[in-house]
């Protein structure tokens, strides 16, 4: 009598453990995860207030781009002082093939004048552009930058923009190679400026 | 019977701020980043010190330059810089709590005139028992993060 109870049950497993075999799919992502290839980067074309200005105009330079807003009222001018610092470790030969881009992640506030204000402040190698906010978006878009509007009551004009606070490193071929942290101090911004200046 | 308590409560209070925070609270350094011609806020920064048995909070600040004062910090997830308001700043007993670029800072917004290098900003610290403290805060360039963690 036991043991035909044993054996139901052993009966009743089996066809447990073969219904799980057949229709138990296991919930974790059958799709691959998206693929973190690195960012593409790629020359654009932004104004500034002296008019248009081109990444590709900079070939032959080592390009700094950074991506922040005039309101910004602390993270970008850490990052723009130590870049600023760090071209100032620079000699004058050595500033002379580097170039540094400003883009606003905040085109709705920032006009070009504005921004040639902002930027010149830190260090008058560094040019503010901007431009439309699709223009702006898809060359984040490019270098793997994010940007979001938060809203912040008492912020100038109601909102403050949370942004990548890396600043990016494009070669003088013109390609997307790197990026420097945020706050890092201007002796390392200088090194890494350095070590692409002597790459053949 | 109500009065009495609400004395009582009164003089309690008044006892409080007698023997305040603010007397516990030591504040280094600090200093107001002069901000660009065309920014309407920047921050200031300075470390706060309590020598106090008890954990501290600052509740709020003011200062006359700038039309909206507020406690910030910054949070960073995965490389991107979140500025968020925070209701109080805490320093714990015989602790300190550090106010510096992209963590916490005393945020003047809608400056109403444009600052000089050089210029002293009062700065109004407020605790959470009511006691309060103000400090001279100058007004520097932005420096570069130095490269070790405190500078002298």
């Amino acid at each position: 009598m036991s043991q035909r109870i044993l054996l139901t049950i052993a009966i009743l497993l089996a066809a447990l453990l073969l219904g799980l075999a057949f229709f138990w799919q296991p919930t974790l992502p059958e799709r691959p995860l998206p693929v973190a290839a690195a960012p593409a980067g790629g020359d654009f074309t932004l104004q500034a207030a002296g008019g248009p200005v081109a990444l590709q105009d900079f070939r032959g330079k080592v390009v700094l781009v950074y991506f922040g807003y005039t309101y910004c009222p602390d993270i970008c001018p850490t990052s723009l002082a130590a870049t600023a610092e760090g071209l100032k470790l620079l000699t004058p030969e050595e500033l002379a093939r580097v170039a540094v881009i400003f883009v606003s992640v905040d085109p709705e506030r920032d006009t070009p004048a504005r921004l040639k204000e902002y930027a010149e402040f830190f260090h008058p190698a560094i040019v503010g552009v901007t431009g439309t906010p699709e223009e702006v978006a898809a060359i984040a878009r490019r270098y793997g930058v994010f940007y979001a509007r938060q809203p912040v009551e008492t912020a100038g004009g109601g909102y403050v923009v949370d942004h990548t606070a890396d600043t990016y490193i494009v070669a003088a071929d013109g390609r997307l190679d790197g990026k420097i942290a945020h706050a890092s101090p201007a002796d390392q911004v200088a090194a890494e400026i350095r070590k692409r200046l002597t790459k053949p | 019977m109500k009065q009495l308590s609400l004395l009582a409560a009164g003089l309690l209070f008044s006892a409080g701020v007698l023997a305040g925070a603010a007397d516990n609270v030591t504040v280094q350094e600090p200093y107001v980043r002069l901000a660009p011609p065309s920014a309407p806020a920047t921050g200031a920064f300075m470390v706060l010190k309590n020598a106090g048995d008890k954990d501290v909070k600052v509740v709020k600040a003011d200062n006359p330059a700038s039309r909206v004062t507020e406690l910030h910090t910054h949070i960073n997830e995965g490389g991107v810089m979140k500025m968020r308001p925070v209701p109080a700043i805490e320093i714990k007993a015989k602790g300190e709590a550090v106010l510096k670029p992209g963590s916490l800072h005393v945020m003047l917004i809608d400056l109403k005139a444009p600052m000089k290098e050089g210029d002293a900003v009062p700065i109004t610290l407020t605790f959470d028992d009511g006691s309060s403290k103000t400090v001279d805060a100058k007004v520097v360039r932005p420096v570069a993060a130095p490269a070790m963690e405190h500078k002298h």
